[in-house]
């Protein structure tokens, strides 16, 4: 299962927080655990955290097998916290079917989208993993159900609010920053299968 | 008026970065005043700027309502914030949950398709055991639902209603096993990936569901779906051996196609658990997935290499040969500049040990220990700098750096050396003295709180090992001369040598309890007893003093053996020396220095006075003629038998288990009465107080009763005690019945009322209660008839059970010699050594269980001090079948292991090796 998808720049602030079990240690302070281990580590080593810290962090509530899988994009870390029955390198596959998901429906995503439609990130995770399990893996359809849902909600903005301009969550953030820039990363595991 | 949104919070946000909590401040105020607000619309995005705040660490559990009243909202765009702001912000214990059964109940049956999926995700987070029993049968109807997007979504939230109320599991099963056979794929992921969780906690009962899963398996080429399906039958696989056959040839082919190391792993792994390597095809399988695997060891991607090694390390148990082939590969996987694959290097290597290549894998480990600042602090401040550099921060390099050699990971490396030496009782170690120093390199070197693994390993290695024994003491001499290690005891880990001061500990005992094999003996004394010592821990310094007074006593036993009366100023200035040396302990805070310090302080007074005069006589009596009598001061030989008599021995773990619970005594019972909850009235303890008494009569009575004839143990320690008299009447004996069943029935109306805490059983009672219970006279209590059944119902265990002072005179140890000293130490060990083999159970492993100083047992008592040794008759024989020696406490070996009894007595107290325990503290 998956316990937790966590989203942080690359100075440690949040972007996206969320628990599907509800773990012990105070979400910031974990963060800033997770953090401070993953930001040390340099982008050539394995995207697989296993340090003796993160047990005692984490052990007595997921149990001994904790892995934290993370990805690092531009100036943004994905961070899937998963027990064993999660394949490691099916969770990598995963953050980049999500990232990939984000792309699809921002358009070059970068940090700023995830800053000022937060809740638009929730809801297309919530397409991609409900209550820790993964629901889709397939991003043409995870975009599909994403697109629908978000006009559904446009829609019933407009009709809430016949006079308003825009869909009522502010303009888009221009790209102030670099596109993400998922490309770059090669496929490996499940998906070259 | 202008209200904000989400969007002009985090603007303000990002604009007021100097002042962001008093921004964050007046904006949560703002928010309160518009959730309280009608209008909706500000409502819903006062709750989406709450979750966003909540994200970053503000509390919003004040606004619980205000979601559920945005949740309920009929707009599509509105309801997804609420059930949003609700997957984030509750928690089980929210208490407007309850308010939600009905709302989420209509949701999960809306016309749109949207608003349902939206509910079964909302409720997948936020169900709880009321919700699931409320909602599961709308949920597994929906399981047949139209849309697949729903169909699949209801499969997950089912998961978790199963997780919060199991019961629905009887219903849900039978639908979910329909689910395997949906013609959407997604649907069937999702079925395969709730069985795989539900499966981990119960996986006999889903065996019904390996044929749909076994077609998945042979026709699906979904990756995602197979590892799934494949960890899956890894976890039915030992619950259905027929299974292990079915698969093989399936899973065979996948390791041989597959190009993704996660399938591979995953087959890797279910192979092993199903046994499928076993046998001459399942050695061909396995040579196949370490080839495949190996491969992988040398691919340049970080991520195969620690699938790579974490699979074989599944392997290593039942194939080592074939890994270690790669044994060299492996190693230098431990030299990875990555930690994570640095964890997985030394799980596997710990797999891997024989005794061949442990001592250059200890080796290598231990390089990592003491290398770091040379090679690895350049490597990471390259890195580091070219990060902080990325990422602009400019975070100071001492902060990042010990990720790399970081304290956890050094105590883990420390930990992993210690357990891999001392596994199966030293088993891999073939070279002791190698062993020995390596120990005390690590206690330099490791800088990790691993002080008091050490320690017991030296002091079981020195205990089990007799050829060792020289080599360790000359080692522990140095250790105690070096002061490496009391400047350690100061906080932080920065420092060589801190965190493992209890090695001087080991190094004390050793030196003095084979202070035979000291070189030097008079030497040694003044590094015990020097005066920077007192900075050590208080435990450290008792085993110090205790070791002086050894030492001084094998010294004073060494010199009568030459004696020569010119050594007389020699010794008072050893005396004196000593004297002065333990005096300055006798003011110590610690109550166990002082103790030891005055105990021993006190000794060698007398004594000197004692050989002093007695040297005076021989030099004035012995002087002209030689007579029979020996020529040296017998004084000198005093000290030595009390630390010597014995020879410490490892006790075998089953020891204790072998010695018979004497009769009469009820392991059970409390010692002091389990504390009860206190009444206010000092009337009703009094009462409470009179009743004790008579509880512990009539209990004592019914042992008396059980016992049978051998009461007269208790007898005797009744006559000894008889203190409290009492005469009791026919009325006071139904008087008590009565108020014992009162009590009986109010402890039990106690237990069950939440607001009444009932005392922990082990707190003591106040004092004044404690020394009226046990002491009883036995010899005069009423006859035993006049005690019914009804009374010993009503008094339950909290009774007090036996007097005070054991009614057991003895207790005894028992000896399992054969199979648990090292082979080459077994056969000078024990001489004596019993023809019947140890018992062939669980061998002891390492040195945790068996530590010596604890396990102090007369076992062969040395030849030259006959007159202590008392073989007792008459203790009861043991029923089990290995020859056990036992024997009288008072022939313990006095004063040796003082220290070590004390931890023993904690962990089996209230047995009766309280009265063994005792006589060892001199």
């Amino acid at each position: 299962m998956i316990h937790a998808v966590l989203i942080f720049n690359t100075s440690g602030v949040p972007r996206l927080t969320k628990f599907y079990t509800p773990l012990r240690t105070p979400s910031q302070q974990l963060i800033n655990k997770i953090f401070s281990l993953v930001s040390s580590r340099s982008p050539t080593l394995c995207n697989f955290l296993d340090t003796p810290e993160l047990n005692a962090l984490l052990g007595d509530r997921i149990g001994d097998e904790v892995r934290v899988v993370y990805r690092c994009y531009a100036t943004l870390y994905f961070v899937f916290v998963v027990d064993t029955s999660e394949s490691e390198l099916g969770i990598l596959d995963l953050i980049q079917v999500f990232v990939e998901s984000l792309d699809r429906s921002f358009e070059n995503v970068c940090e700023l989208d995830l800053v000022f439609h937060f809740d638009d990130v929730h809801h297309i995770l919530a397409e991609v993993i409900q209550g820790g399990l993964v629901l889709e893996t397939n991003v043409n359809e995870i975009a599909e159900a994403v697109h629908a849902s978000s006009q559904a909600r446009k829609q019933s903005f407009q009709s809430a609010n016949p006079l308003a301009l825009g869909s009522g969550s502010g303009p888009r953030g221009s790209s102030l920053q670099a596109p993400i820039g998922w490309l770059t990363n090669r496929f490996t595991g499940v998906g070259s299968r | 008026m202008w209200e904000r949104n989400l969007q002009d919070l985090i603007r303000g946000l990002r604009a007021h970065k100097h002042d962001e909590s008093r921004f964050i401040a007046s904006a949560i105020e703002e928010i309160r005043k518009e959730v309280r607000g009608e209008d909706m619309e500000l409502k819903a995005a006062a709750v989406l700027k709450l979750t966003y705040l909540e994200m970053l660490g503000y509390d919003m559990s004040w606004a619980s309502f205000h979601v559920v009243e945005v949740m309920s909202s009929p707009r599509f765009h509105l309801k997804s914030m609420g059930y949003l702001a609700a997957t984030q912000s509750f928690e089980q214990e929210t208490d407007v949950l309850m308010l939600t059964t009905n709302l989420l109940k209509k949701d999960l049956t809306a016309a749109r398709p949207l608003e349902v999926a939206v509910s079964l995700n909302g409720l997948s987070h936020i169900v709880t055991p009321d919700l699931g029993r409320d909602l599961y049968r709308d949920l597994i109807s929906l399981l047949t639902h139209s849309r697949p997007a729903i169909r699949k979504r209801a499969v997950l939230a089912l998961y978790k209603v199963f997780l919060k109320y199991p019961d629905a599991l009887e219903y849900g099963m039978e639908r979910l096993k329909e689910r395997l056979e949906d013609p959407d794929i997604g649907v069937v992921s999702a079925t395969v990936n709730v069985l795989c969780e539900l499966a981990k906690q119960d996986p006999q009962a889903y065996l019904p569901f390996a044929p749909p899963l076994f077609l998945i398996l042979t026709t699906s080429n979904n990756n995602w779906m197979l590892i799934k399906t494949i960890k899956l039958f890894g976890l039915l696989t030992p619950f259905e051996p027929r299974l292990v056959k079915k698969l093989q040839p399936p899973i065979t082919e996948l390791i041989s196609t597959t190009p993704a190391i996660s399938l591979l792993y995953e087959c890797v792994h279910t192979c092993i658990i199903g046994g499928m390597l076993r046998g001459v095809a399942g050695h061909t399988l396995a040579q196949t997935c370490v080839t495949k695997l190996a491969a992988f060891l040398e691919d340049p991607d970080q991520n195969l290499k620690y699938i790579a090694l974490l699979a074989l390390a599944k392997i290593v148990p039942s194939h080592p040969h074939l890994v270690a082939e790669y044994e060299s590969r492996i190693m230098a996987s431990i030299n990875d500049q990555d930690l994570s694959i640095r964890m997985r290097a030394l799980d596997l290597i710990s797999a891997m040990v024989h005794p061949n290549n442990l001592q250059s894998i200890v080796q290598q480990l231990l390089s990592h220990l003491t290398v770091p600042e040379s090679t690895y602090t350049t490597v990471i401040s390259a890195t580091q700098s070219l990060s902080a550099a990325v990422s602009g921060t400019s975070s100071a390099p001492s902060t990042a750096s010990p990720a790399q050699v970081s304290p956890a990971y050094r105590e883990t490396l420390a930990r992993r050396i210690l357990s891999l030496c001392s596994a199966d009782l030293y088993g891999n170690v073939s070279d002791f003295e190698w062993y020995v120093s390596v120990l005390v390199d690590l206690a330099y070197v490791s800088r990790a709180p691993v002080g008091e693994a050490i320690r017991d390993q030296l002091v079981d290695i020195a205990v089990r090992v007799r050829q060792v024994r020289r080599y360790a003491v000359q080692v522990s001499m140095k250790l105690l001369a070096d002061e490496t290690f009391l400047a350690g005891g100061e906080p932080g880990l920065d420092n060589e040598g801190s965190g493992c001061q209890e090695v001087l500990w080991a190094a004390a005992w050793i030196c003095g309890e084979y202070a035979s094999e000291l070189t030097d003996t008079r030497k040694a004394i003044p590094s015990l007893l020097a005066p920077n010592v007192a900075k050590l821990a208080p435990d450290i310094i008792a085993i110090y003093i205790q070791s002086a007074a050894k030492i001084f006593s094998a010294w004073a036993v060494d010199l009568a053996a030459r004696w020569d009366d010119d050594d007389l100023p020699e010794v008072k200035d050893a005396v004196t020396s000593v004297l002065s040396g333990v005096r300055q302990f006798a003011s110590s805070e610690d109550f166990e220095v002082q103790e030891r310090a005055d105990v021993n302080a006190f000794r060698p007074k007398p004594k000197a006075e004692f050989g002093n005069g007695f040297a005076d006589a021989s030099t004035s009596a012995f002087d002209p003629i030689a007579v029979s009598e020996p020529v040296y001061p017998k004084s000198l030989y005093l000290l030595y038998p009390l630390f010597s008599q014995y020879e410490l021995n490892p006790v075998a773990p089953e020891a204790q288990a072998s010695v018979p619970v004497p009769e009469g005594l009820d392991l059970d019972a409390w010692i002091v009465p389990q504390a009860q909850p206190k009444i206010d009235e000092p009337v009703e303890v009094e009462v409470k107080k009179k009743k004790k008494d008579r509880k512990g009569k009539e209990k004592e009575k019914e042992k008396e009763k059980g016992a049978g004839d051998g009461t007269a143990k208790g007898k005797k320690s009744g006559k000894k005690k008889g203190v409290v008299a009492s005469e009791r009447t026919p009325e006071e004996i139904l008087e008590a019945e009565e108020l014992a069943k009162a009590k009986a029935r109010r402890l039990e109306m106690l237990r069950d009322d939440p607001y009444y805490i009932i005392d922990t059983p082990a707190r003591p009672r106040q004092s004044d209660d404690v020394d009226s219970i046990p002491i009883v006279r036995l010899d005069d209590l009423p006859p035993l008839s006049s005690v019914g059944p009804a009374s010993r119902t009503a008094t339950p265990s909290n009774a007090p059970s036996f007097p005070r002072p054991s009614p057991i005179p003895r207790a005894s140890y028992a000896v399992e010699r054969g199979g648990e000293m090292p082979p080459e130490a077994t056969k000078q060990a024990t001489p004596l050594s019993t023809p019947t083999p140890p018992p062939s159970g669980p061998k002891p492993r390492g040195s945790g269980q068996v530590t010596p100083a604890r396990a102090a047992s007369p076992a062969i008592p040395p030849p030259s001090f006959p007159t202590y040794e008392v073989h007792d008759d008459e203790i009861p024989t043991t029923a089990s079948p290995e020859l056990i020696k036992v024997m009288k406490v008072k022939k313990k070996k006095v004063g040796g292991t003082s220290t070590g009894k004390k931890k023993r007595l904690k962990d089996n107290d209230a047995t009766p090796s309280d009265s063994v325990g005792t006589p060892g503290t001199s």
